[in-house]
């Protein structure tokens, strides 16, 4: 028989805002243990929270950017549990209301993952293990974090991993968060269970909790299929349960029985007043919101020609979109630009972390400059190629690098003369091609090229070439 | 009703210094706010939901940093803590 896997995603989002979510401690990230606290954020009786209007922001743009619908009233709720990295014993979250819901992330199959709910939470802090002794670091307690809930509509890893990659993609183009999965800010938490091909009933689930690696998600998510469906092909039932995945041995375990919303005791926080956004407030944020990736993929293939494989790898970091988009200010063929950032600037940015951080010496602006140089056919491509490297090095503009000799190009009569040169000094090139050995074109092309120092146009000299050997 | 040894032990839990002078009039102020709590428990339950906690909505902070404490402070309850963490006691 063959089962149908059917997973749902819990994702938690720091966001990047400069203080915590009821305290002004700083949100920053690696300081020495319990050196971002205070009376708020380590939960010390009679201490009263404030909410960060910062967050509330933040969220409403996530959910905006997700098709969300916006909740005009809203409240934080206590969920009770008892942890040591929970300084108060209960967190305070969102349960019956929170900021977003009925939202959506299109896949490029054209599916969508209905997203259940957007809400704000409080972080914990981090659990330290040593020697067998277990220590707290507050320092991560308070930081707020986003959690966006999903239906349980995937049906594949592949499905989970897309969905997962155009959420971080979209919540860094927001702005709202910087989605590092290593450090941390984007965590998800896999529901998963399986049913035999064609069942309408959804299976019993399991959870696996803080997933922070896409390799690992794959890895958890491929063992539970098979473990699940191993269980009920022995005749045994799934049990609902909380799993930890254990990279040392790729197996899931067993962590706990599966909380149900009842045993966390919800309850209205009573420290903190309603949250009311109204409509004019929900579409001035809108009205904030960057284009976001799906509309530049769009723009980047249908308005500008460029290859939907090219456009996407422009549109997966947001620093070099912005900078691309910069630099085909008033260009006609934005190809170029995409070529040119594609095949010569990445070289300089060959890992993903250099490419998202894209720390470039030259500005979009300069690029455009010479971009514009090609596009009115001042600049050919060679010369244009090898003055970007140049000023890739230096910084430098164009008009530092490139004379106006070098812009006014050759003209078709000294070019002719340089042509009829080099074919009169080469006779052995000229009849390895007559006898056929296409490749003795190519050095008598260098030839008018190296006597140009770059200017002339390739196209022409090859024209030119043709004629004179025929 | 409350004891004088059930305060004493809530103290203890608390991590609470109480002198024993304390202890009569703190056993009587409890008895009352438990008497208090169970009055709130007799009252009509009403099917409204609160939205608004004395009509107040929209108490925000700026997001803007504050100097947090120094940390001997912050551990101060624990002893200083260890290695600038709080320890975790174990539990059977
Ligand atoms: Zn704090």
């Amino acid at each position: 028989m063959t089962y149908e896997l059917v997973s749902g995603l819990e994702t938690h989002i720091e966001l990047s805002t400069k203080t915590k979510i009821f305290c002004g401690c700083t949100t920053a990230f690696g300081s020495e243990p319990n050196t971002n606290c205070c009376p708020i954020c380590i939960g010390l009786p009679g201490t009263l929270p404030k909410l960060n209007h910062q967050v509330v922001r933040y969220a409403i743009m996530a959910g905006l950017a997700t098709n969300c619908q916006i909740n005009n009233i809203s409240k934080m709720d206590r969920k009770n549990y008892v942890y040591p990295d929970l300084s108060k014993a209960y967190q305070v979250s969102q349960f019956d209301k929170p900021l977003c819901k009925n939202g959506y992330i299109t896949l490029d199959s054209g599916k969508k993952i209905n997203i259940l709910r957007i809400h704000i939470e409080e972080d914990a802090g981090k659990l330290v293990h040593e020697r067998g002794d277990t220590f707290v670091d507050y320092n991560r307690g308070g930081v707020p974090l986003i959690e966006i809930v999903t239906e349980p509509d995937f049906r594949s890893i592949d499905e989970v991993k897309e969905y997962v990659e155009k959420l971080q993609l979209i919540m860094k183009y927001v702005g709202v968060s910087d989605c590092k999965m290593q450090e941390g800010s984007l965590r998800c938490d896999v529901n998963i269970s399986v049913r035999p091909q064609g069942e309408e009933k959804l299976g019993t689930r399991t959870e696996i909790k803080n997933m922070n690696s896409f390799t690992f998600m794959a890895k958890a998510l491929q063992y539970e299929y098979d473990r699940q469906i191993d269980v009920i092909e022995s005749g045994e039932q799934v049990i609902q349960e909380t799993r930890r995945y254990n990279d040392d041995t790729g197996e899931t375990e067993s962590m706990r029985g599966k909380e149900d919303a009842h045993d966390y005791r919800y309850f209205r926080e009573p420290d903190l007043v309603t949250i009311s956004t109204t409509d004019e407030e929900i579409e001035q944020i809108r009205s904030l919101l960057p284009e976001l990736p799906s509309a530049k993929l769009d723009r980047y293939i249908n308005e500008y020609g460029i290859s939907a494989t090219d456009a996407a790898i422009i549109a997966k970091y947001r620093k070099v979109a912005e900078f691309f988009d910069e630099a085909c200010e008033g260009v006609k063929a934005q190809k170029i630009v995409s070529n040119l950032i594609i095949s010569q600037i990445f070289r300089r940015f060959p890992t993903d972390g250099e490419k998202e951080d894209f720390e470039i010496s030259i500005t979009a602006k300069m690029l455009n400059d010479l971009v514009l140089l090609i596009d009115n056919g001042k600049l050919n491509m060679n010369l244009a190629k090898s003055t970007l490297e140049k000023m890739l090095d230096t910084g430098k503009p164009v008009s530092e690098l490139v004379s106006e000799k070098d812009l006014s190009g050759v003209d078709e009569s000294a070019l002719r003369q340089i042509c009829e040169e080099i074919v009169s000094a080469n006779p052995s090139a000229v009849s390895d091609f007559k006898n056929g050995k296409t490749n003795a074109f190519k050095s008598l092309i260098g030839g008018v090229m190296k006597a140009t120092k770059g200017r002339a146009d390739a196209m022409l000299a090859t024209k030119i070439l043709e004629e004179l050997i025929k | 009703m409350i004891t004088r040894e059930e305060i004493q032990n809530i103290a203890i839990l608390s991590k609470l210094f109480i002198d024993e002078n304390e202890l009569d009039t703190l056993t009587q102020d409890m008895a009352q706010i438990i008497t208090f709590a169970d009055t709130i428990n007799t009252a009509v339950e009403e099917l409204e939901d609160f939205e608004d906690i004395n009509n107040l909505s929209n108490v925000f902070r700026e997001d803007e940093v504050l100097p947090s404490y120094d940390r001997s402070l912050i551990l101060k309850n624990v002893d200083g803590g260890e290695n600038g963490y709080f320890p975790v006691k174990k539990r059977v």
